[in-house]
């Protein structure tokens, strides 16, 4: 386990979020799941952008995103 | 990222993509239109040059050849997708709620935030020339927004006019950045003045030609600056020029 906080990751082709705290369960992969357990043939679920073109951002949300917030 | 540069046309990347074949899904027209971009920063296929510069991540020069020829609507989230039309005309429908129809000077700025779809096209025979720029926003997942705007190089011209960004008549957008044109019909010098210290600046020639501060560029030549000071030093040649400049924090 690592102490490191949570990150986001935006898609590059089209601005996708993946937010380690999150998770993605429509597209299997559990809340919490760090960016370095995704697979490395995962790709974008938009835009098919593959993950090696995703972006680390620090950037926070918009006043009531996200919509589904991650268990405290 | 953060180092000064020019980026000479043909340095660009480039690529073709044809509105049929593999293609198909992601390209409008029939039969057999052809967009090509020219690409400053990495996006899509090209990967060989830099990344972006401050927060713009996608500067495209794109030409829609033939009727129809576009993007078929597609998704997209966060990112703020300025569109320059430059020639032609450019038909844009969005699921915030606009059909839209832009010509030359008109310029807009969809902001895709929690989930917005686009279509971009083509209607005419005419060629339609268009820069896209992609923006990182300041907030995730905003409310997807639009809104337009649109450039007179005629009664604007000789002069610094902001089109993105906080200033007067400007198109709001939520980051950092001020995207600005410079449309001369004969030969100017002007200061650009930074809205603030550490602020990056991407000058890219539409037209004619153009010094800023040591560098010379032509048509479709580009440079980024950071650590320029308060100002840089714009000076169009004798000929008609056309300059997109892009202020925008690391």
């Amino acid at each position: 386990m690592t102490n490191n906080p949570l990150k986001r990751w935006i898609c590059l082709g089209c601005g996708f979020l993946y937010d380690e705290a999150l998770g993605s369960a429509e597209h299997g992969l559990a809340a919490g799941t760090r960016w370095a357990d995704v697979p490395d043939n995962w790709v974008c679920p938009d835009c098919g952008t593959p993950k090696h073109l995703f972006e680390m951002v620090e950037i926070p949300y918009a006043a009531g995103q996200p919509a589904l917030r991650p268990a405290a | 990222m953060n180092s000064s540069f020019v980026l000479r046309a043909g340095e660009r990347g480039y690529d073709k993509f044809l509105s049929t074949g593999d293609s198909s899904s992601y390209i409008a027209g029939h039969p057999e239109a052809t967009l090509t971009r020219h690409s400053s920063f990495n996006f899509g296929p090209y990967q060989g040059g830099r990344k972006g510069f401050g927060r713009l991540r996608v500067f495209g020069d794109e030409v829609f050849s033939g009727p129809g020829c576009g993007y078929n609507i597609h998704r997209h989230h966060n990112f703020i997708i300025c569109a320059f039309v430059l020639k032609g005309q450019l038909t844009h429908v969005n699921t915030v709620g606009n059909i839209d129809q832009l010509t030359a000077g008109d310029y807009y700025a969809f902001s895709a935030g929690s989930g917005g779809k686009h279509c971009e096209l083509n209607l005419k025979n005419e060629d339609t020339n268009v820069i896209y720029l992609w923006i990182l926003p300041d907030q995730l997942l905003l409310p997807p927004s639009y809104s337009r705007g649109r450039f007179d190089p005629v009664y604007e011209r000789n002069r610094i006019m902001t089109l993105v960004g906080n200033a007067d008549g400007a198109l709001r957008v939520s980051q950092d950045v001020r995207i600005s044109r410079l449309a001369t019909d004969r030969a100017v010098d002007l200061d650009y003045r930074l809205s603030a210290k550490g602020h990056g600046v991407y000058v890219f020639v539409l037209e004619g030609e153009a010094k800023v501060n040591d560098a010379s560029l032509s048509r479709r030549d580009s440079t980024g600056l950071w650590g320029a000071g308060e100002s840089i030093k714009l000076r169009t040649g004798e000929e008609d020029a056309d300059l997109l400049i892009i202020e925008t924090a690391a």
